[in-house]
This record gives C-alpha cells, structure tokens and sequence, in this order.
C-alpha cells in the first residue's frame, strides 16, 4: 500500500501537525497552564491581591484545611443534592416526555424544537427573570401555586427551606429537553423486528417496554445524565444569578464557594487547593460511572 | 378487538393522548419565557401589579429605559425646558424624567457580538483544521489527544480564572477584547474539534483523492474540496460555539469590567428607581435571547449533534 506520496506539496504528516499543532498549543497555554499553576499555587499561602508578597510554600496544609472544614462540606451536600434531585427529574420527566414524542404524531417536530428552547438560553440571563417570577410580592410562579392551592405569601429565594428548590425547579425546566432530546435519540434506534418478533411471541406491551425499550434507551438516559452531572457539579451563572447562593448559605454550591474564596477573600492558594479538589472529584466520579456505564451497555 | 397494539403503531387514540400531554407541557415549559418577552412591552407600573396581569396596554417603556440613562427632576424643571422632540422623550417626561444620555446597554450588547463572532471564526477555523488531521491521518496517541482535548471541558471555569486572571493581567488582556476571545476560542475548540470530526468521518475520502490524484496538493484538496463539502456541519458547529460564547457568564462577570464587559454580567444590574426595573430587564432579556432562539430553530437537525459532542448522532 504505497499509493502515498507522489502528491506535490506538504506530506502528510507535516500537514497533520500543521492542523493539529495550533489547537494543542493553545489548550495547553490556556488550559493546562492555569492548571498547573493553580495545582502549584495549592501548595502555597498565595494571595493574588497582595502583589509584592513572595508566595511560600506550605505543603499539603491548604488541602488539609479545606477537607477538614466543616462549611466545604456543607456544601458538597447543598451541590450533591442539588445534583441528585435535577438529575432524578430530568431522567423521569425527560424520558417520558420522549416516550410521548416517540409516537411521531402530527406537529411533533415542531413541538420538540419548541420544548427545547429553554436550555438554549442564558444559564445566568435565565437565572435573572426566575428572580422576577419567583417574586413574593408580583411573581407570576408565586400566583399560579396560589391560585391552584392557597399557602398565602412565600418567598422561594428568601427562604432556606425553598431555596434549593427553587433552583431545582429552574434547572429541571432548563435542561429536562436535554435528557428529553437524547433519549428520543435512543428509543429512535432500537430496530423495529425486535418489537415484531416480541410481538410474534405475544408479549404484552409492558414486557415490550421492559425487555426492549428500557434496555435500548438506559445507555442513552445514562449519557445524558452523565454529561447533566458534570454541568451540574460546576453550576454557577444561574444559581449566582438567582439565589447567589441564599439565602445564609442553602444554596451555595461548591462552585460559588469556591468564586467567593478565590475572588471576593483572594485566598488563592487555599482556593487553588479546593479546586484542585472538585476537579479530582469530577474526574474520579467520571471515570468511575463511564465504566458503570460500558458495562451495562455490554450488557 | 385491542387497539393499543405496538410500540411500531400507536393507536390513534394513544398518539392523542401523548400529544395532548406534550402539549400542555410544551405550554407550560414556554410561559417563562413569553411572560419575560410580555414584561418587556409593559409600563413599570403594570410589571409589578398583582395578580400579574395578562392583558395589559402594550409600552415601549422597556425599551426606552434599556437604552438610556435617566435622571428625575422637578416639575419646575421640567416645565421650563423645550418641548419633548421625539416620542421616547416624551414618554421619559410623562415619568417626571429626563434622558441624560444612553445607557450601557448597546455597549455590552456589541461586545457580546464581537466576542462571540470573533471567537466562533477562530474556534471552528482551528476546530476545522484538526479535526480533519484527526479524521484522515494517522496521528500518534489520536485517542489520547481527543480525550486531552475532550477533558478541558470538565474544568470548572472558576478554577482556573484566577491564573488567567493572573496570566491575563501580566499581558494585558485583562478586560480586553482579544483576551475574551481567546479564552473563548479555547473554551469552545474541544466542541469544535468533537463535531466537526464527526462531520469529516461523513465525506468519503475518495473525494479529496481523486482531487489529489489531479495535481492538488493536500492543502489545495483541503480547502477546495473537503471544507465547502463539510459547510453543513462548519455553519451548524459555528452556531453552537457562537450560541456558548454569547450564553458565557463566569468569565465574563470574572475577568471583564469596563471594556470587554458582554451583556449576561450586565443584564441583571439594570435598576430603575427604587430596584430592578422588570421592563428594562424584560427588554434586555428579550433581545438578548432572541439571536438564540432564532439560531436553535434554525439548527434544529443538528442539535443532538451538538449537545453531546458529537457522542450521539441521529
């Protein structure tokens, strides 16, 4: 197989290179360099605001402040369930929403691409008018609770009970079309003989659905719920916008913790090391739940 | 006899039973975002009336107010100066004020454009590029590298905005119009990459052979024959990057002020007298959003595409 060269101009491997070499380049000055420094800076009792002061290095002693403080892990708790209860909704409402669309009647185009608007949107521009209808006083979510069943006045920013759902609620109304969309995906692709011969062997709709829908559609729900999961972990421009993480702390996630120890109290090692921290987390989790994931698709 | 015979052939009955239900949903799913675009059209009065109300007398107010500053003064003042010469002036007289200038708005809107337009052209040039060495060449550690690439996306962008805060500010970039969009460029390079590899497995590389094998230089097949064969998948990738970088709110509220500030940072500090002026917001939100939206309907063929990296094609 020697059908290479005899072109004119560069080889091939100069034109890979070629191709390649200016988007590597990049991410490494402006992804892995930061990183780097931020994973050195860890070490060290750096502050970014103090300029003239030499940073000393103090070893692991940021890693053990952060994991021995009790607020940090408070906030993992507000981010995990903050994760787990979007992620549980999103999968329910939407996989059955895809269910319901997979029955290709008349407009459903149109009314997926309508659905999916939302997660289009501005996460922190969303964040903005959610503050509008959350509103106590003139809020139009506040009105509609009301007028279905009435509690009187209450604040879903205002108070820690409902705060972190309300931030549930927005990020469930933003991104179920996403779970929606690539499940829709899956159940599109499950070949019509395997109903067909289900359907020979007289099995009732609910085995149909159990034996092969499900089955079909899991490695797809599991995706989607993974690439949720890591967007969720880092949330931050819309809850930033809507709660900036109230009120006291209920809604402060490890991301908005973080913002505020490494850009409102400068503490940049220590805020290094925290990050440091998260990253590790998603990456471990990540890694963990991809195999979760290949293995049942093996399956 | 039973009708609900197949998942391959839904009864009638329970194709309008499902669509019923996506119906209300669709409904539901979409008041946020019309009683935002409502709001831009009324009055600051009739924003914070309760109940909320569904008719109303449509106003620019909204508008108005987005695009310009204010300043109250007295009925002395306002008696003694020349007539209103346009309707938006009358309109801000009406409230006892007078427009002291324009607002910020169109500034950061223009900055959301240039940013985002200048950071898409240079994500999916770059993107374009690799991701054809990626789909035709043999490129050592090729898995190792995509994934490289792939992983920048988990970064939680605040935890590494301040050593490009620092870095920024060592090569004055800083606030800056290029360092945006470099940083966006980057940001938006592992989306590029991903899709537009996809996109390039599709065109049979008997194409840019046959080419070569006439006397174009692998360059020349490149660009003449690859690039306006994968244009679908270019425009549909461009949009995705361009619809992130518009969307972008942790950097921008990070590392920009003054200069390089984008619109979402300065959407939500848009105040009236006495708080936040809903219209005004309403209408920012409204103008805001709409590029997108439009930009969603047109790349609603490739949005699976888009939103898992090219993991999931249909």
């Amino acid at each position: 197989m020697s059908v290479k060269k005899k072109f004119k101009g560069l080889s091939d491997k100069a034109v890979g290179w070629l191709f390649i070499g200016p988007t590597v380049l990049l991410l490494l000055a402006i992804n892995i360099y930061p990183l780097v420094y931020a994973i050195k800076m860890s070490f060290t009792n750096f502050y970014a605001n103090k300029i003239g002061r030499e940073p000393q290095f103090i070893g692991l002693k940021n890693y053990i402040k952060v994991l021995n403080k009790e607020a940090i892990w408070e906030k993992m708790q507000v981010t995990a369930s903050f994760m787990f209860w979007t992620l549980l909704l999103q999968a329910i409402i939407g996989l059955g929403l895809a269910l319901l669309l997979n029955r290709k009647f008349k407009g459903n185009e149109l009314l997926t691409t309508l659905i999916v608007l939302p997660m289009m949107l501005s996460p922190a521009v969303v964040g903005v008018f959610w503050t509008y209808l959350y509103n106590p006083q003139v809020g139009l979510f506040n009105y509609v609770v009301n007028f279905f069943y009435d509690f009187g006045s209450f604040d879903m920013i205002g108070s820690s009970i409902l705060a972190p759902w309300s931030i549930v609620i927005v990020d469930t109304w933003m991104w179920t079309p996403f779970t929606m969309l690539i499940c829709l995906a899956g159940l599109r692709s499950v070949p019509n003989y395997l109903y067909e011969a289900a359907e020979v062997d007289r099995a009732s709709k609910w085995q149909q659905f159990i034996y092969i829908t499900l089955p079909s559609v899991l490695p797809f729900l599991l995706l989607a719920l993974l690439f949720r999961g890591i967007e969720n972990f880092k949330m931050f421009d819309m809850v930033v916008e809507l709660t900036s993480g109230g009120p006291g702390s209920a809604t402060e996630l490890a991301s908005i913790n973080l913002k505020r120890e490494a850009f409102e109290k400068w503490k940049t090692g220590y805020s290094s090391a925290f990050a440091v921290i998260l990253f590790v987390t998603i990456f471990g989790f990540g890694n963990v739940y991809v195999k979760v994931m290949n293995k049942i698709k093996e399956r | 006899m039973d009708t609900s015979r197949s998942y391959l052939e839904p009864s009638s009955f329970s194709k309008k039973i499902a669509a019923a239900i996506i119906i209300i949903y669709t409904v539901i799913t979409l008041i946020p975002i019309s009683w935002m675009v409502m709001t831009s059209f009324k009055n600051v009065d009739s924003a914070i009336s309760y109940p909320p109300e569904v008719l109303f007398e449509p106003s620019l107010e909204g508008y108005v107010n987005l695009f310009t500053n204010r300043s109250r003064q007295s009925p002395e003042y306002l008696d003694s100066l020349p007539p209103p010469k346009n309707w938006y002036e009358e309109l801000v007289r009406s409230r006892e004020m007078v427009i002291t200038g324009p607002s910020k708005f169109l500034g950061r809107y223009s900055n959301s454009m240039i940013i985002g337009f200048g950071s898409t052209f240079a994500s999916v040039f770059l993107g374009a590029l690799a991701a054809y060495a990626f789909s035709r060449f043999r490129v050592p550690l090729k898995d190792d590298l995509l994934f490289f690439i792939l992983s920048t996306r988990m970064f939680p962008p605040i935890a590494v905005a301040v050593p490009i805060f620092i870095m920024y500010r060592k090569l004055g970039l800083g606030d800056t119009h290029l360092g945006m969009i470099i940083l966006y460029t980057v940001v938006n390079l592992s989306l590029a990459v991903w899709l537009l590899k996809g996109f390039m497995d599709e065109i049979p590389k008997e194409y840019e052979e046959a080419a070569m094998i006439d006397g174009y230089s692998r360059l020349q097949a490149f660009f003449k024959v690859v690039l306006p064969q994968a244009m679908t998948g270019i425009a549909a990738t461009a949009i995705f990057c361009m619809i992130f970088s518009w969307n972008e709110y942790a950097f921008a509220v990070l590392l920009t002020q003054f200069n390089a500030q984008t619109a979402p940072p300065f959407i939500p500090t848009i105040i009236g007298e006495g708080g936040l002026d809903w219209p005004a917001i309403g209408a920012g939100t409204t103008l805001f959003l709409l590029p997108v939206m439009i930009f969603t309907i047109i790349l609603r063929k490739h949005l699976l595409r888009g939103i898992t990296f090219g993991a999931v094609r249909k």
